[in-house]
């Protein structure tokens, strides 16, 4: 009888160490960040006052009254392959074109897929504030990085 | 004259008991050999089928299964081991949703802990398997997650199929087989498993594997069957 008991403990032991992944604990699909940069002199983190975060003929992502950014995370549409933001700074409004791919990659059981994008375009700005930007990478993987710079 | 004819009287008493003494002895060791010549052992082979997975495809129109599971005694109380089973499951998770169908095999040995009294072969064992399944899934839909509110993600019916999928592992287990009717037994066995290597799809996971159950995230699995079995004698041993 005691060996049983032994082995009934040892089951149990073995089951409840299982690890729980019910839980999405990992990163989700990840979001475009956006850095602001000084025009003259480009090295240099100048930061915005922004009032207003929308994409064309959606509502407002945040509402804000100038309050200061370095540097903002915005999210890109899943289901489209283009997104178009409109930023208020200053009572002066600009639009960015976004285009990209889609690449669905399996993360977990519990979390499913995350969205990566691919290609990342602009295809045009209006320059109202927004004086030139760059694109750093074109795959958007992560959010611990600074996409794209945007010089003002 | 009266003395003589009483010892006599005495001394042919005595013979006759001790006489009589050694053919009852004699009696009873010629009983005993009979009784110790026939100790049999029945070798069989017990074919079964696992009732509990026709009972949740009864209940759950999701899941489809069948096991036959086959043993035969081979030495004192060690019984080879065989199962054989096919699965054809739907599983749903919060982001995803997929179907999983493959076949698979067990093969190893329970060791018969319990002592049986003598006609009777009932078992509790202990048992390990090396366990082998080929299979596929079918990715039916999955729904991109999406942290927050403004984009709401659609749910894409993609439909991909991963074939070619193959996992191989250990089990460790514990059960019981009770005679209930003659040469009718019925069982029950648990088991922990544990994957010793699989081929994983890519741009997807194992997260289901037929005769292995749920994968959990550190490879351990658990699982359950519940037989019906039939006893095939086969000849009888005497010892």
């Amino acid at each position: 009888m005691k060996k049983y008991i032994t082995l009934l403990v040892l089951a149990f032991v073995l089951i409840i160490s299982c690890e729980k992944d019910d839980i999405c604990l990992e990163n989700t699909t990840p979001n475009l960040m956006l850095k602001f940069y000084d025009f003259e002199n480009d090295t240099l983190i100048k930061t915005i006052k922004i009032d207003s975060i929308r994409v064309l003929n959606k509502g407002l992502i945040s509402n804000y009254t100038a309050k200061s950014f370095d540097s903002i995370l915005i999210p890109l549409d899943v289901n489209q392959y283009t997104t178009s933001y409109q930023i208020t700074s200053e009572n002066t409004s600009d639009t960015i074109y976004f285009s990209y791919d889609r690449n669905d990659v399996f993360v977990s059981r519990s979390c499913g897929y995350n969205t990566n994008f691919e290609n990342l375009t602009i295809d045009s700005t209006t320059n109202n504030w927004i004086k030139a930007y760059n694109i750093n990478t074109t795959i958007i993987d992560n959010d611990t990085t600074a996409h794209i710079n945007i010089y003002h | 004259m009266t003395q003589r004819h009483i010892l006599i009287f005495i001394i042919s008493l005595l013979i006759h008991f001790s006489v009589n003494s050694q053919q009852l002895d004699k009696e009873q060791v010629e009983e005993k050999e009979q009784d110790s010549v026939k100790t049999k052992i029945s070798y069989a082979i017990r074919v079964g089928v696992d009732i509990s997975k026709p009972i949740i495809s009864f209940l759950d129109e999701d899941s489809k299964g069948l096991e036959f599971t086959g043993d035969m005694r081979m030495v004192n109380n060690y019984f080879a081991v065989v199962e054989l089973g096919f699965e054809d499951v739907l599983k749903t998770e919060d982001y995803l949703n997929f179907t999983t169908k493959g076949s698979y095999i067990k093969l190893g040995v329970n060791y018969n802990a319990y002592d049986n009294w003598i006609g009777m072969n009932n078992q509790i064992y202990i048992g390990a398997r090396y366990a082998f399944s080929f299979f596929e899934h079918t990715l039916n839909s999955y729904t991109p997650n999406v942290s927050g509110t403004y984009f709401i993600s659609d749910s894409v019916n993609a439909g991909t199929k991963f074939t070619d999928l193959n996992a191989h592992w250990l089990e460790f287990l514990f059960g019981m087989k009770v005679e209930t009717f003659k040469n009718i037994f019925l069982g029950a066995q648990f088991s922990v498993k544990k994957m010793i290597s699989s081929k994983e799809p890519e741009n997807f996971k194992n997260l289901y594997v037929p005769g292995f159950n749920r994968v959990f995230s550190n490879d351990l699995g658990v699982g359950f069957n519940y037989t019906i079995s039939y006893n095939l004698p086969i000849f009888n041993k005497y010892k």
